[in-house]
C-alpha cells in the first residue's frame, strides 16, 4: 500500500493539505500556546533567539546585534505561528503560507525539544511516563517538518546537477 | 582604499567598530543541534545561499559530524545578515572574524 504524502504540490502552484482533524486541532492549539511563549523568558523560548557572537569580548557586539534584530525576529516568529493558526483548517496553502507552516513547526520543535532536553542518541520515553505525550507531539511535528521540506525542496533549483542531453 | 571598493552599497551602518583588521572576512558558523532534522538543515542551506544539494548536504554533514561548519563568509554586515536569516530558520548560527 502506497503512503500518500499529506502535503502535495498542485498543478496551480498551491499545496493541498490532507491532515486528520485531530492533527489540525493539535497544531492550532500549539500555535496559540506559542504566541505568549515567543515573548516570554522561558528558557525553552530563548532557543528561538540564539546569540550571533560568542566568546570573550563579544558582549558589546552581541548587544548591538540583539538591538538590531530582536524586533524583526520576534515579528518573524509571530507571523509564522499566526499564519499557521489562521490556515490550520485550510484544504490548500500558498507557497508563502506553507513556508510559514515550516517556520512555525520548526519553532515548536525547538521549544518542545529544548524542554524535553532532546539529544541525538536519546532513548524512547518509557511508556506511561509524564513526558510521553510531549515526545509524541515532538515526533509528529518532526514528521510534518520532514514532509514540508520534501515538498518545498522539490521546487529548489539544483545547480549541482549537470544538465543532461536527451 | 580596499574597503571603499569592497563595501556593499547597502552598507550604511556605522555603529559597529570595524577598526580592527577590517580586511579579514567574517565567517558564519552553524553549530550542531539535536533538534533540527538533517533534511531541514540541508534545505535551509540550499534556499538561503543557493547552494547545490550536493554542497548543502556536505555542509550539513560537517555540522552533524564535526559539530560545526563555516557556511558563508564576507563583510561583517553580510555575515550578520546571514546569521539573522539562519536564526529566522531556527538554526544555531554565530559569526567570528577569521584569522
Amino acid at each position: 500500500m502506497a503512503f500518500a504524502s499529506p502535503i502535495r504540490r498542485r498543478r496551480d502552484g498551491r499545496f493541498s493539505v490532507r491532515l486528520p482533524a485531530e492533527v489540525r486541532t493539535l497544531l492550532g492549539s500549539l500555535a496559540e500556546q506559542m504566541v505568549p511563549m515567543i515573548d516570554s523568558d522561558d528558557p525553552a523560548a530563548t532557543r528561538l533567539f540564539p546569540p550571533a557572537y560568542i566568546g570573550e569580548e563579544a558582549d558589546d557586539a552581541e548587544k548591538q546585534y540583539r538591538k538590531l534584530v530582536d524586533g524583526a525576529l520576534h515579528n518573524h516568529h509571530h507571523q509564522a505561528v499566526s499564519t499557521l493558526a489562521e490556515t490550520v483548517n485550510a484544504d490548500s496553502l500558498s507557497a508563502d503560507e506553507l513556508s510559514s507552516w515550516l517556520s512555525a513547526v520548526g519553532s515548536m520543535r525547538l521549544v518542545i525539544g529544548t524542554r524535553l532536553d532532546v539529544s541525538e542518541d536519546m532513548e524512547p520515553p518509557v511508556p506511561g511516563s509524564p513526558s510521553e505525550s510531549e515526545h509524541a507531539v515532538f515526533d509528529l511535528l518532526g514528521m510534518l517538518q520532514a514532509t514540508i521540506v520534501d515538498v518545498l525542496a522539490a521546487d529548489l533549483p539544483d545547480e549541482g546537477e549537470p544538465a543532461r542531453a536527451l | 582604499m580596499s574597503d571603499v571598493k569592497t563595501a556593499p552599497v547597502e552598507d550604511v551602518r556605522t555603529d559597529l567598530d570595524e577598526s580592527v583588521a577590517p580586511d579579514r572576512p567574517w565567517l558564519v558558523i552553524v553549530w550542531n543541534d539535536p533538534i533540527n532534522l538533517m533534511s531541514f538543515v540541508t534545505f535551509v542551506f540550499q534556499q538561503l545561499f543557493g547552494y547545490s544539494k550536493e554542497k548543502a548536504t556536505k555542509l550539513m554533514m560537517d555540522v552533524h559530524v564535526k559539530g560545526r561548519a563555516v557556511v558563508s563568509s564576507g563583510t561583517r554586515d553580510r555575515a550578520e545578515l546571514d546569521v539573522y536569516r539562519l536564526h529566522e530558520h531556527g538554526l544555531w548560527a554565530t559569526m567570528e572574524q577569521s584569522g
